[in-house]
């Protein structure tokens, strides 16, 4: 309960209705789109936390065979063995956009390969790991996609909440109870114009 | 749109299977060095004049470099669309914190944790 700082004009009450109207509006909006994010938000985080669980699984296969490898091979073999990779990535990105929140789309492109050492002085655990590692990699993409877009219609969601209750529980109300104050107090003078006209009435009257 | 550079930030022995997979490899031993590597890689720009853009799209970090970051530095890391930083989990194992990471996410958009 707060009443604006206005005067009790009939100007104040004027651009104040038209104010409310706005807010309401503007509320309708907010609300529609706070209901949007929220159910694309539920599509995304679900995905998210499945794909994330499904890395993690297989991530960590693909490490334990890398360090396996690792292991078995000397350090400057290792190292060699991998320098010698075709594999070429590269990324394009594009913006989707939901309920004006930029959700980023990526897709994938790679060529050459990555197995393209010699047999000989490699162990064969690197070939498994390193084959890992590459189907697990389009998973990866996915993740970081998925995960990105949540995180920015969690903040999209958390602004707009915001917006919603601003206006909900502050703007509105206080409109209406500075409309109501104005009102009132228009109501009043009116009735003590009316008061002092019949007082002076009645003593012309009783004068006369 | 365009092409854009994936990286990825661990240690030594983790990340040099993902080099061979075409991705930058960026090596931290501890979390500052990891953070400050973020902020550089975020920093770089690459494109014609005029218009710049990221450099790169995705950075993927292991997961125990993630742990010891600042709040702050994280919002700061994350704020712009691009690059989407992703922790992963390192060959000691997951950590679970990804997982966390997206709980705080569901919590910040609906107010309670709505998971499992």
């Amino acid at each position: 309960m707060a009443i604006l700082n206005v005067n009790a004009t009939r100007m104040a009450l004027l651009t104040l209705k038209k104010k409310i109207k706005s807010a309401k509006r503007g509320h309708k909006l907010l609300k529609d789109k706070q209901d949007g994010l929220m159910q694309k938000f539920m599509e995304v985080i679900r995905e998210a936390k499945a794909v994330r669980e499904e890395v993690e699984q297989k991530l960590g296969a693909a490490f334990k065979n890398f360090i396996r490898a690792n292991s078995l091979m000397e350090e400057e073999m290792l190292e060699g063995a991998l320098l010698y990779s075709t594999a070429k990535t590269e990324l394009k990105v594009e913006t989707k956009n939901v309920m004006s929140v930029r959700i980023p789309h990526f897709k994938l492109e790679t060529e050459g390969e990555v197995v393209s050492y010699g047999f000989l002085q490699t162990s064969g655990e690197l070939d498994i790991a390193l084959q890992s590692f590459q189907d697990t990699f389009p998973l990866l993409i996915k993740l970081a996609e998925i995960e990105k877009s949540a995180e920015a219609l969690a903040e999209e969601l958390e602004k707009t909440r915001r917006r919603v209750n601003a206006l909900e529980y502050r703007m509105i109300p206080d409109l209406k109870d500075t409309i109501k104050f104005i009102q009132m107090k228009l109501g009043e003078m009116e009735r003590g114009a009316i008061i002092n006209t019949m007082v002076v009435k009645a003593k012309i009257q009783a004068a006369a | 749109m365009g092409n854009y550079k994936i990286a990825i930030i661990g240690s030594r022995e983790t990340i040099l299977g993902f080099k061979a997979l075409g991705l930058e490899p960026v090596y931290a031993t501890n979390s500052s060095e990891a953070v400050e590597s973020m902020f550089s890689l975020k920093r770089e720009k690459m494109g014609a004049e005029g218009e710049s853009r990221n450099k790169y799209a995705i950075l993927f970090v292991m997961e125990d470099l993630m742990m010891d970051v600042t709040p702050d530095d994280y919002k700061k890391l994350t704020a712009d669309p691009l690059p989407a930083i992703i922790p992963l989990p390192s060959h000691l194992g997951s950590t679970g914190y990804g997982l966390k990471k997206l709980k705080g996410i569901v919590e910040r958009a609906v107010g309670m944790d709505i998971l499992n």
